[in-house]
């Protein structure tokens, strides 16, 4: 069977769109992070009452379109209290990666979360590289090149 | 009298404030989603605030005194 | 492979897949949140019973949020003033005439009616501006400017403030200064402070203007004491120094024992004064420590705002202030706010309700009644919803009512047959729309 080039493309996208917000995970289903071993992880500590939460989303879109090929994983780990605040958020500003629900916090906790939004590169290696507190629209450029400087190290 | 009693005694409640417990009192920054409602902040209305203001300094012999920062959503 | 490896995949393989077969993925949104503008505008009338003060404004604040946490806010206030205001004199059981400020013509008030000038028809233009901006992650700066306009008073101010942030944001200590210039340029000139009223068309004693400064400070800590509960602690300081009297207030001379006032000389074909009566002098400088505390708490979707204010000033002025407010939701965007102020002051020590004929003059006197002996409260009530459009709107209807403390042993004979301190009960309504992007 020989489907159009486009309706193909479509069909690949509507794929990835629909998993990806099934991609949540439950406090049993942790979030394990060994899992991305030889990728590049960015994880967004992020909430829908955190205005420049809501600054960063775009932006973080579009660093997963452009980097994603080359093994950057975006994970938006979500602390709202109420997961239909979360899900209001993201009707309202989708996110093209990941989401995580850290219902109990405990990730929040393992990396010291100490502002909204944080951010942390995870290297190749599994290794914590950056943390960015908070999110600054003059600072992009800056965000960016810490990024392809992490996806430049080749893990082991 | 009266007044030689503020300073001191501000003073001192700072100090109380920032040494003992007080200061590792609060709540975690994922903790802020009431903190961050409109209704929560410290300054409330601004126009009725500045009204309220002027007609009690007009009416009265005390004004002001009121209204800083802090608070909030705590981001950035 | 776990769920995420599968959606990586999935993800990297549309990604590809689609640039080669040469259609694209939407294009990454660069655009953050753009600049916005709110305004905040409101109608607010004052009215006095009595004949006495009446107030119409209309204000606009305008604000724009610049990217990164900058923002710049610009105020204009615009209110016209009619009505009368006492002028410090006694009611007596006869009638009396007055000079009016401009010295033009005089003014005649009834047996024991409360004496208040009449003339005073003012319009005020008001202006602030403030830029707020981070400094760093931790630092906040702000620093602004406001100048008022009526037609014998100019105010110019500067202020400025910095904030920093502690535990985790929990904790911010914040200091702010405040430095004003005001010129006061009374109707007629002000007068000498304890030089009698003239007759009409004599301002001899008259000085064209004066001036003012006012140094203010405030320091402040706010505390986030739990996920629902904040307060904060200030303190101010504040100097003001020049003219601090008010031009247009004065005082009954009385005879010491029946406590009538003074009869004064009429000359023929000249109008002026019917009783003597000197303009008040206040001290040339005022210092003033307040101490202000306020807490917030939200239950329920209900929030509780109490505040207290204690006062106290070398004019040996006190005074307490407790504001709550509890704001209420019902039914979807709507709310209401029930509002209680109390506020009581102690005279400040030149506070005097009249002079007596023959004893030697104070070096400084006032019987302005908002330098004397009351308490004061207002009961209110806000309601408040989001309009179709998603604009915020608000009525809010309070009243006013002051009550003067006269103690027996202030008053001189006949004094005690008069209202000498009239209670002030005012109105006050203001209507409130918010809009923007």
């Amino acid at each position: 069977m020989h489907l159009g080039n486009r309706t193909l493309c479509l069909l690949l996208i509507a794929g990835m769109l629909a998993s990806i917000p099934g991609a949540v995970h439950s406090a049993d289903d942790a979030l394990h992070l060994e899992n991305y071993r030889g990728q590049v992880v960015i994880l967004d500590f992020w909430a829908s009452w955190c205005v420049p939460c809501r600054r960063s989303f775009p932006w973080l879109n579009s660093m997963h379109a452009k980097y994603a090929e080359e093994g950057l994983v975006i994970i938006g780990v979500n602390l709202d209290h109420n997961k239909a605040d979360a899900e209001t958020f993201l009707s309202e500003i989708p996110a093209d990666f990941q989401i995580y629900y850290d219902d109990d916090k405990e990730l929040a906790r393992q990396f010291d979360v100490i502002a909204m939004p944080s951010s942390y590169i995870i290297g190749r290696d599994g290794e914590q590289i950056k943390r960015h507190l908070g999110f600054k629209v003059r600072l992009q450029p800056e965000y960016e090149a810490a990024i392809i400087e992490a996806l430049k190290k080749r893990g082991t | 009298m009266m007044m030689s009693k503020v300073k001191p005694l501000f003073v001192a409640s700072l100090v109380v404030w920032l040494g003992c417990g007080c200061s590792s009192m609060g709540v975690e920054p994922w903790e802020r989603d009431i903190l961050a409602k409109d209704e929560m902040q410290l300054s409330g209305d601004p126009i009725e605030a500045a009204t309220d203001d002027h007609i009690y300094f007009s009416k009265e012999a005390s004004s002001g005194g009121r209204g800083f920062g802090g608070g909030g959503c705590g981001c950035n | 492979m776990s769920n995420s490896d599968k959606h990586k995949v999935t993800a990297t393989l549309a990604a590809a897949t689609c640039s080669l077969l040469g259609s694209s993925l939407p294009d990454p949104v660069h655009a953050q949140e753009d600049s916005t503008w709110d305004f905040n505008t409101a109608l607010l009338y004052y009215g006095e019973d009595n004949d006495r003060v009446q107030d119409l404004s209309v204000s606009v604040l305008a604000k724009r949020t610049l990217v990164d946490d900058r923002l710049l806010t610009l105020g204009i206030t615009l209110d016209g003033l009619t009505g009368a205001s006492p002028n410090g004199a006694l009611p007596q059981s006869f009638a009396q005439t007055f000079t009016q400020p401009s010295g033009k013509r005089i003014y005649s008030i009834d047996a024991s009616q409360l004496p208040i000038d009449d003339t005073f028809k003012d319009t005020r233009l008001a202006l602030t501006a403030n830029w707020q901006q981070p400094l760093g992650r931790l630092y906040q700066f702000n620093v602004g400017a406001s100048a008022s306009r009526e037609y014998d008073y100019t105010h110019l101010g500067i202020n400025g403030k910095i904030a920093r942030d502690f535990n985790k944001r929990n904790t911010t200590l914040s200091a702010g200064v405040a430095i004003a210039h005001d010129s006061i340029e009374p109707v007629g000139g002000a007068p000498e402070g304890l030089s009698p009223m003239l007759n009409v068309g004599d301002l001899s004693n008259r000085n064209k203007s004066d001036t003012k400064d006012i140094f203010d400070v405030v320091v402040g800590v706010s505390q986030v004491i739990s996920r629902d509960l904040i307060v904060q602690l200030n303190y101010s300081y504040s100097d003001s120094s020049g003219y601090l009297s008010d031009p247009y207030k004065l005082l009954s001379v009385v005879d010491g024992v029946s406590g009538d006032a003074i009869p004064r000389p009429q000359l023929p074909g000249i109008e002026g004064p019917s009783h003597i009566f000197l303009y008040e002098q206040r001290p040339e400088d005022r210092v003033k420590h307040s101490l202000y505390a306020q807490a917030k708490h939200y239950r329920n979707g209900k929030v509780l705002d109490a505040s207290y204010r204690y006062m106290t000033d070398d004019w040996e002025i006190d005074s307490h202030t407790i504001d709550l407010r509890y704001r209420w939701p019902i039914r979807g965007t709507h709310y209401i706010e029930p509002h209680l102020r109390f506020y009581s002051q102690s005279a400040a020590e030149f506070y005097n309700l009249s002079l007596v004929d023959g004893d030697p003059l104070p070096d400084y006197v006032s019987a302005d009644y908002r330098l004397g002996d009351f308490d004061a409260i207002t009961a209110g009530l806000k309601y408040g919803w989001q309009t179709g459009g998603g604009k915020d709107m608000s009525v809010r209807l309070e009243l006013y009512r002051q009550s003067g403390k006269v103690a027996a042993s202030q008053l001189i004979g006949n004094q005690v047959n008069q209202d000498n301190y009239p209670d002030l009960n005012a109105i006050i309504l203001q209507i409130g729309y918010q809009f923007g992007k």
